[in-house]
């Protein structure tokens, strides 16, 4: 059967999007993960699972002394007793069938025949299916293939139909059972420890230890097997439910198991017959049956959630964003921006000071100590301040297109939120190109991500604002905000063939933007469309609109995704990472057309990279971000020239140049900060050669330093002087 | 397309041939059939007799030699129990059970679609956990007991629906609902990790950053991407249906295949179940090549994957 796998993103920077910051986020296995019976307990519905599969085993074992054989003693003189009556004792208490026989009684017998059935078959199918299997997907070639060609044949003959035959050639008894049902169930395993371990057989470290001679079974048994293992056995835990229902089935149709022994199928058959005189005797074992396959199942879904933490929290945990949404509007509400971190806050042992979130370029600011940060982030005026009167008029051209401000970004894990942007401010005025500079996991995709609306269930915004033409967009209602989406604000996205749908042809894709926005006929979108094609410049526009996006070269994707970024003339463009996956030819290519455009439409151009290079070329100014937030902004020349704070001197530094010719590049030491745990005061001190006293119990804020330049750094001033 | 096609036919051949093959011997396998069909005072000689009358004398390869050249002509015997054609006994109880899972199925999917889309749109809200639960619930419940209890509540205690038999809409309800539980519950939760996967693709944000309405990005862009897992598991639960079938018409008195085929076993009738399972492999064959022919045009990769 063919199987399509949904387009993963091949993203070439790890820890931009929320999924992947999340597993950057993961803890540390060893340290912190908690041991299972603990996580069990977290989780009532699986405790409760775990709690009716204990007790369905305790009967199993304990079952022949507890019933003795009551299961069996028929007591004809008082058949078909009604059920919840202690009279005639606790085996009575479910009522009795229509051989005097007590339901109760025979209901933990049948678990014993359920167990000794169901564990025995999942155990033969476990163990011979899982070792051929990694046998088979370790070695790949025939032997895989002929193992895979079994399965199939196997498991495209109904089961239930195979078991039938078989069991009539066999005559039906527990064993005949398990034999059938464990080669029935062989191929499930095959196929999942096949493919598991085929995907290991392509990494590196077996490639290491075939080098060193390591036998295959020993390469099995130590790389393999321990990878492969927790999905098996959540498999096995599903299939025990299979087995389990194809038992009682069998033993229901008159197949499976014979009277005199007990199972839960037997009974319900035997029920049938007195279906409307005596309900009880076919509810309860059916019922024993639907508990106990839950059971397992809750069980199986705890697991695979619990040896993948991501899964649980990846998709975001929706009453506390809920709550915090509100808080975050609350906020809004009272203040004009929100960039306070209360768990911050709290988590320092000192009142730590928190971004002012003066937005990009500021000329003036009094807030040089920090001291007062807190303050200034005071009502409407002090901020308005900051934002509105910064520069004098000839300065500024053009007025600002995107304001963004304090903008804080969370996002929700298993062990708290973490905030990953954490007060970013910056403005970008229209036909110019501001680069948002920073390295991977700096939150600088995040923001872009926030202000156009996109975040990942997971993620959400907790503060700030993001003004596009007087609309705060972070503000705006799902409608007011699609209306803006496209005529206001575009975005491209980094690897343009999982941004590109793949089931429609990129004409449909192009014309999309025409249908919605100026509803146009499906032609007349469509002549847009291939308009918009050869404007990007792609070669045949009219008979390639018609082709889908895998059959065009990466370059061409990425002037596709710019063409529809750009369809509506939107009055900002964010462009995240627009280049990285492309090489270095493409990559000018693309900066030129976006350049163009920019220049043609009176764009603004929000370009967001980790490459210096890219900035000093394409971009008129640019805001270096660290840890979340921005730590200097200014014209490029100027920043680059003469860098006002630490980070960005030790980001250039790193850079081999011609004036570094024979020296040892430097390099900044140690690594970015964990968005959980960022350093008090200012996040960069850990790192930063000049860091003092203040620096851990002051937060820096963005000050000026400046003709429109703007550092947050204690020393900024210094190093603007120096 | 049709070299995928050719290629798919041939590699789905194999299993096809080797469950006919089984068949054939392991019902040869479960005992004389004189045993069954003549009294136990019947004689040697009325055994030997019945026995060279139907060729089970004969050694089992020349009786296979046989049993493939009466199948090449689509003739499958005569049925011990009652002389007349095996074929024409599997085809007259096929329709029933197509019609019975071709409902069923339609059902499912369309309720999964609609349920698993709703859960996968806001992953781990109520919505979703309730749906999961639910779908796993409904997964794990024995068909023959909810088959059973929907007769003692819908049949036997509130008289609204008839135990059994197939003569008009309401003798439908308890069948199809019986049937759908387990495929609607396995697809529910297909489809919604297929749509939570598809809904946090990169194409959706691009199309949400289009301004296109939650309406347009679930249906328009994220489903058809979503389809391709539930299609294929559609596929493999529609061959277990099968199975449903079995104890569901055994249950209603369904005159379909899988009642056919329990009544032949216990009857050892070889005859109708070698017609009866030959067809219903046909069937499931056909069912693989419908699959791949739907994936095909729900995904232009797989077209030209194929044409490559």
């Amino acid at each position: 059967m063919l199987r399509t796998e949904p387009n993963s993103g091949q993203d070439n920077e790890p820890g931009l999007k929320p999924d992947k910051q999340a597993s950057d986020l993961k803890p540390d296995k060893q340290a912190s993960r908690p041991r299972w019976p603990a996580l069990l307990l977290q989780d009532r519905f699986a405790f409760a699972a775990a709690l009716v599969l204990v007790a369905v085993a305790v009967c199993a074992v304990l079952g022949p002394l507890l019933v003795g054989d009551l299961a069996t003693r028929q007591n004809l003189r008082d058949p078909g007793r009604p059920p919840f009556s202690l009279d005639h004792g606790w085996a009575y208490v479910l009522g009795s069938d229509s051989l005097g026989r007590p339901v109760a009684a025979r209901l933990i017998a049948a678990a014993g025949t359920t167990m000794s059935v169901a564990v025995p078959a999942v155990l033969c199918s476990l163990v011979v299916g899982s070792i051929w299997g990694m046998w088979a997907g370790f070695h790949g070639g025939w032997r895989e293939n002929v193992s895979l060609r079994i399965a199939d044949v196997i498991l495209s003959f109904p089961s239930l139909l195979l078991a039938v035959v078989v069991l009539y050639v066999f005559a039906p008894s527990a064993a005949a059972i398990v034999l059938v049902l464990s080669v029935a169930r062989i191929p499930v395993y095959l196929r999942t420890a096949r493919a598991e371990s085929a995907e290991l057989r392509s990494r590196l470290f077996m490639d290491a230890a075939r080098t060193f001679g390591t036998g295959s079974w020993a390469s099995i048994r130590r790389h393999v097997a321990p990878t492969v293992l927790p999905t098996l056995l959540t498999v096995a835990a599903l299939d025990f439910c299979f087995v389990m229902l194809t038992e009682s089935s069998l033993s229901f149709l008159g197949i499976g198991i014979q009277p005199p022994d007990v199972s839960w199928g037997l009974m319900v058959a035997q029920g049938r017959q007195e279906l409307s005189s005596a309900w009880w005797i076919a509810v309860f074992p059916g019922l024993a049956i639907v508990v106990t396959t839950v059971s397992a199942t809750v069980l199986a879904a705890w697991a695979r959630l619990s040896t993948d933490p991501g899964q649980r929290w990846r998709h975001g945990l929706p009453g506390r964003r809920r709550m915090l949404r509100r808080r975050a509007a609350a906020d809004r509400g009272a203040k004009a921006s929100v960039p306070v971190d209360e768990r911050e806050a709290a988590a320092s042992t000192r009142a730590v000071e928190h971004d002012t979130a003066a937005p990009g370029r500021i000329v003036g600011h009094d807030g040089h100590d920090g001291h007062d940060g807190h303050d200034s982030t005071g009502p409407g005026p002090a901020l308005g301040h900051g934002t509105t009167a910064p520069v004098p008029a000839s300065a500024r051209p053009e007025p600002d297109a995107l304001v963004v401000e304090g903008l804080c970004v969370d996002i929700h894990t298993p062990a708290g939120p973490a905030a990953v942007v954490r007060g970013v401010s910056f403005s970008v005025r229209s036909g110019e190109t501001l680069a948002l500079l920073g390295e991977s996991g700096c939150g600088k995709s995040m923001t872009a991500h926030a202000v156009a609306g996109l975040l990942d269930p997971a993620a959400e915004v907790v503060g700030g604002q993001a003004r596009l033409d007087g609309d705060d967009l972070l503000a705006l209602s799902g409608r007011s905000r699609r209306r803006l989406a496209g005529p206001g604000l575009g975005i491209v996205f980094q690897d343009a063939l999982s941004a590109l749908n793949p089931v429609h042809t990129v004409g449909a894709q192009l014309a999309e933007p025409f249908r919605i926005h100026e509803r146009l006929s499906r032609r007349a979108a469509r002549a847009k469309a291939v308009d918009l094609m050869e404007r990007v410049g792609i070669p045949e526009a009219h008979s390639r609109a018609g082709a889908y996006p895998h059959q065009f070269s990466g370059g061409m994707r990425q002037r596709l995704l710019i063409a529809m970024a750009v369809a509506l003339r939107p009055k900002v463009l964010l462009a995240d990472e627009p280049t990285t996956a492309l090489d270095v030819t493409v990559q000018a290519q693309i900066m030129d057309l976006l350049g163009e455009l920019r220049g043609e439409q009176r764009m603004a151009l929000v370009l967001i990279t980790h490459d210096l290079g890219l900035v000093s070329d394409h971009a008129d100014r640019v805001a270096v971000m660290y840890a979340g937030t921005v730590v200097e902004t200014g014209p490029v020349a100027t920043v680059f020239g003469k860098p006002n704070h630490p980070y960005t001197r030790g980001l250039l530094e790193s850079v081999p140049a011609e004036q570094h010719k024979g020296a040892r590049l430097s390099s900044i030491p140690g690594s970015p900060p964990d968005p959980r745990s960022v350093p008090t005061g200012c996040a960069f001190r850990t790192r930063c050669p000049m860091a003092r006293e203040v620096c851990a119990t002051h937060r820096p804020t963005l000050i000026a330093t400046g003709a429109d330049r703007a550092a947050a750094c204690h020393f900024g001033k210094e190093l603007a002087d120096a | 397309m049709f070299i995928m096609l050719r290629r798919r036919a041939v590699s789905s051949v194999i299993p096809l041939l080797v469950v006919v093959l089984g068949v054939f011997f392991l019902a040869r396998l479960t005992g004389d059939p004189a045993n069954l069909y003549l009294p136990l005072s019947a004689t040697p000689e009325m055994r030997a007799e019945f026995a060279a009358r139907n060729g089970f004398d004969q050694p089992l390869v020349s009786q296979f030699g046989d049993y493939v050249a009466q199948v090449a002509r689509l003739d499958f015997g005569e049925s011990l129990r009652t002389a007349q054609p095996a074929g024409e006994a599997a085809l007259r109880a096929f329709p029933a059970t197509l019609q019975l899972a071709g409902w069923t199925m339609l059902l499912a999917i369309m309720g999964a679609v609609v349920i698993g889309s709703l859960a996968a749109y806001r992953p781990n809200s109520a919505t979703d956990r309730i749906a999961s639960f639910l779908s796993s619930t409904a997964a794990s419940v024995p068909d023959f007991w909810f088959a059973i209890m929907g007769v003692l509540v819908f049949a036997v205690t509130l008289g609204w629906l008839p135990t059994s038999g197939t003569n008009g809409a309401t003798a439908w309800v308890l069948p199809v609902a019986t049937l759908l539980i387990r495929p609607f519950g396995v697809l529910v939760q297909v489809v919604r990790g297929a749509m939570v996967s598809a809904l946090s693709a990169p194409y959706v944000k691009v199309a949400r950053s289009k301004g296109a309405s939650e309406g347009r990005v679930v249906f328009g862009h994220a489903l058809r991407n979503a389809a391709a897992p539930v299609l294929t598991v559609a596929g493999d639960l529609a061959v277990g249906l099968v199975n449903g079938a079995v104890v569901v018409e055994t249950i209603f008195g369904w005159p379909g295949i899988g009642k056919l085929m329990i009544d032949s076993v216990l009857q050892r009738d070889f005859a109708v179940l070698q017609a009866a399972v030959l067809v219903t492999a046909l069937v499931i064959f056909a069912l693989n090549i419908l699959v791949d022919i739907c994936h095909a045009l729900l995904d232009p990769r797989v077209r030209l994957r194929a044409a490559a």
